[in-house]
């Protein structure tokens, strides 16, 4: 080209390994190395650097879920383990993200249920997992422990670290050598700073995933996509503490009044749209890991990543 | 490189003589710096001056401006390549795409689609924009036919897109005095198209795959005399297009190829996920989006990620803080207190005219925050609400003394109390669950 683009970056996004294969020492079919970029997202044909990853959200207990979902999945929501199964033989995903809502009933307390269900996913689904635990301080370390000690050996990601809460998810991972997603509130200097206190206790870099908190589509979207933005800005131009992989959750999506008041008959549709526009304008502005909850929605982003991205790493062997 | 304001009022006559429409000329030097006017505003600039500014001063991407009257819109003069870094300037146009061989009805209902549909959201009107217009057929006499049908039906702005100089021609006879985009000048087809862009005035889309080949292309057409350009970098994927976009948005914004400072076209109709397309040309720098008629769930996720991405993220949309009316209340009508997000504000108005019953919105300045965030960031305190009682009489309209507050504000309930000397009443945190919570606790 006769014109000298110039950005002026210097960074790279730090390597974090999910999942590990037989020959790494776990049982998943698939590992995947995400990070490693050092542009924008897709400006680079970096031969083998993955696409972004899409994971399916499922929970153990649907009680809270939004109906869209449990009227498209059918009973599949009430046994988390073949649900996990489908979203692999079926739905095609490259994670499954389970929810233990199960522990955020009042006084929850039967620890010994959580350990079952991270064991039964992980028998029932060959897929690297993503497992959000507890919401409740003084049950945490019990359950992340919990979490942690099962999936030993499967290079988990376990989520959520935030600023005031932090110590027993890290310490688990740490323990059994998972990675952990560090959310903070739609802000670059808090997504920084949590990177620093992890760091201080030990949480070694290529560990951490960042997430900036996604605001659905319409609901601050608008916010969280600057934030994403600038993160992946800052770590480009050489912020080595900001210089992570982002996930991308927009939890609130099925609720939200477009979608929650849509006719009947295209509510499915209209969910997958939100769904799929904040996936995609997430993973333009730097998201790695999209988790979605409606099924419909991953081969619509399967298709839009594989245009974007030629290649998809499998680094480990079956 | 762009100019300093003081580096630029070096240049200036000095003489304050606000013809250029500024009261100094270190204001005007200073709105030269960010691109917001023009040089040839004052008269008293010598040559030499001029030639310097011009080339630094002038928005390093043009604005240009389609269609005429009410529907018209213009894109481009934008400045950045992160919003955050300033804020995007002008939400791309989209059209919806028609065939010059579909039928009269078919491009009939389409035109009454984009004239009439509108979607409304935290206040604000979202529409599709106007027409792109095909010559599918080829035949010059069915492309004006179709053009003169959308013309009759709609002043929409519109996009003609055809290949045959003469096709092009016929069509501008009927709407080339509102402005039409043409689409598109090629390496082999410029002269013919130059001369008739120039001849009615009209904005013309250049169109080269390659980036050198599009800015050779471009100069070439402003020797023809052709200012209006818009660029089309016919991707054959969406990799393609975001690494042509991106890059000519920092060529551009850094003036390191002036030739190429103009907005870009995307036709998503081509590309083989069009909805893909447009999700990426609205993220990522398209200033014009073709596309064809859109499913309502798309049109309405499409039309809303373009608001988010162009609401200004330092800025958030606010209402005016005030005492608003929900039908027609009275003395005994609940007073229910919010923040001044406009979000929030539509939201929780929507729920109450459901509701039906008459009531008065207490609107407080948060500097447009979310309940949660203002509470959060300490922007809504018991002083702000009392001042707000006061500031807007709320106590002339109502005989009672109760303010119901929103639930994420309970933390705050008693210190209102104490301040206010109203009652407070805790509502539900979420506006939806309003109705309930008025039939039981408001009306017993
Ligand atoms: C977008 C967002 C931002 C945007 C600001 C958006 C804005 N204009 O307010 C930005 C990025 C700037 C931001 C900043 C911050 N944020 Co913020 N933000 C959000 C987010 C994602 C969405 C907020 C939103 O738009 N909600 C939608 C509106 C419509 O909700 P709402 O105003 O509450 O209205 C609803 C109800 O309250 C009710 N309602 C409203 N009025 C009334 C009135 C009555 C009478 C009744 C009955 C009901 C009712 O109806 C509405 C619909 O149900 C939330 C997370 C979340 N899911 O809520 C975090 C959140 C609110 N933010 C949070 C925080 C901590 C912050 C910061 C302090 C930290 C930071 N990031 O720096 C800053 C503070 C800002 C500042 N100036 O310092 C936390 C608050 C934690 C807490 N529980 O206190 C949250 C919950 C995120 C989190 N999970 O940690 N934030
Ligand atoms: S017109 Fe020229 S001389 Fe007069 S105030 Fe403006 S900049 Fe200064």
């Amino acid at each position: 080209m006769v014109f000298d683009v110039q950005f002026g970056w210097n960074g790279t996004i730090t390597e974090v390994m999910l999942g590990a294969t037989k020959t790494e020492g776990g049982t998943r079919s698939h590992s995947y190395r995400i990070g490693g970029g050092k542009t924008l997202p897709f400006l680079e044909t970096i031969p083998n650097s993955s696409a972004p990853l899409i994971a399916f959200e499922i929970c153990d207990n649907p009680q809270y879920w939004s109906p869209i979902i449990l009227s498209y999945c059918g009973d599949l929501v009430n046994d988390c383990g073949e649900w996990a199964k489908t979203a692999d033989s079926v739905y095609g995903a490259d994670m499954v993200r389970l929810y233990l809502t199960s522990t955020r009933q009042r006084n929850f307390s039967d620890i010994a249920s959580v350990g079952k269900t991270v064991e039964t996913v992980l028998s029932k689904t060959r897929l690297p997992l993503i497992i959000e635990g507890s919401n409740e301080p003084k049950i945490d370390s019990e359950v992340f422990l919990k979490c942690g000690e099962v999936g030993q050996g499967e290079r988990l990601l376990l989520g959520t670290a935030e600023a005031g809460r932090y110590r027993s998810i890290a310490a688990a991972a740490m323990a059994y050598n998972h990675s952990v997603i560090a959310q903070s509130p739609i802000d670059v200097n808090l997504a920084k700073q949590l990177n620093i206190l992890l760091k201080e206790i030990g949480v070694s870099s290529d560990h951490i995933v960042i997430d900036p908190y996604t605001g659905s589509l319409g609901y601050g979207f608008e916010y969280s996509y600057s934030a994403m933005e600038r993160i992946r800005f800052a770590a480009q131009k050489g912020d080595d503490d900001l210089a992570r992989p982002i996930i991308c959750s927009a939890i609130d999506t099925l609720t939200v009044k477009e979608v929650r008041e849509a006719e009947t008959a295209i509510q499915d549709d209209v969910a997958v749209q939100w769904e799929f526009t904040t996936g995609l304008a997430a993973a333009a502005a730097g998201a790695e890991i999209i988790c979605v909850r409606h099924p419909r929605t991953i081969p619509l982003l399967r298709k839009a990543f594989t245009s974007l991205k030629s290649e998809k790493t499998d680094v480990g062997g079956q | 490189m762009a100019l300093k304001a003081l580096d630029i009022y070096k240049l200036l006559p000095k003489k304050n003589c606000k013809e250029c429409g500024d009261p100094t000329c270190l204001t005007f030097a200073m709105k030269l710096a960010g691109g917001k006017t023009d040089v040839d505003l004052c008269p008293y600039l010598d040559e030499g001056a001029k030639a310097v500014l011009g080339a630094t001063t002038r928005p390093p991407i043009r604005l240009v401006k389609f269609g005429i009257g009410e529907r018209s819109f213009a894109v481009g003069e934008e400045f950045v390549l992160y919003r955050h870094e300033k804020t995007f300037y002008h939400p791309p146009g989209i059209l919806f795409k028609i065939a010059d061989n579909q039928t009269t009805d078919e491009i009939q209902a389409v035109t009454t689609r984009v004239l009439n549909e509108s979607f409304i959201r935290v206040g604000a009107d979202l529409r599709f924009n106007g027409i792109a217009i095909e010559n599918a057929s080829g035949s010059a006499d069915t492309f004006a036919r179709a053009v003169e049908t959308v013309e009759k039906t709609a002043d929409l702005p519109l996009a003609l897109m055809a290949k045959d100089p003469a096709a092009l021609s016929a069509a501008l006879a009927h709407c080339g005095t509102y402005r039409p985009l043409i689409h598109a000048a090629t390496g082999g087809n410029y002269n013919e198209f130059c001369a008739l862009a120039k001849h009615h005035d009209c904005p013309l889309v250049i169109k080269e795959n390659n980036i050198d080949k599009l800015a050779q292309l471009g100069k070439d057409c402003i020797t023809k005399g052709v200012q209006d350009l818009v660029l089309d970098l016919s991707p054959d994927s969406l990799q393609a297009f975001i690494v042509r976009s991106t890059n000519i948005r920092q060529l551009a914004i850094t003036r390191v190829a002036p030739e190429l400072g103009y907005p870009v076209f995307l036709d998503a109709s081509v590309m083989d996920q069009q909805d893909a397309a447009l999700v990426l040309g609205i993220s990522k720098y398209a200033s014009v989006i073709i596309s064809n008629p859109l499913p309502q769930a798309t049109a309405k996720a499409a039309l809303t990620l373009r608001q988010n991405i162009y609401t200004d993220p330092q800025k958030p949309i606010q209402m005016n803080p005030g005492l608003y009316r929900v039908g027609t209340p009275n003395k005994d009508s609940p007073v229910l207190m919010t923040v001044n997000f406009s979000l929030t504000f539509f939201t929780l108005q929507g729920y109450l005219e459901s509701t039906r019953v008459p009531c008065f919105m207490l609107i407080i300045d948060t500097e447009g925050l979310s309940v949660l965030t203002a509470v959060a960031a300490g922007k809504l305190s018991e002083m702000l609400v009392k001042e707000s009682i006061k500031k807007f009489a709320v106590e002339d309209e109502v005989s009672h003394r109760t303010l119901i507050i929103p639930g994420y504000a309970s933390p705050l309930s008693g210190r209102i109390e104490e301040t206010t000397g109203w009652k407070v009443l805790v509502g539900p945190r979420d506006a939806a669950e309003i109705g309930d919570f008025l039939n039981e606790e408001w009306k017993k």
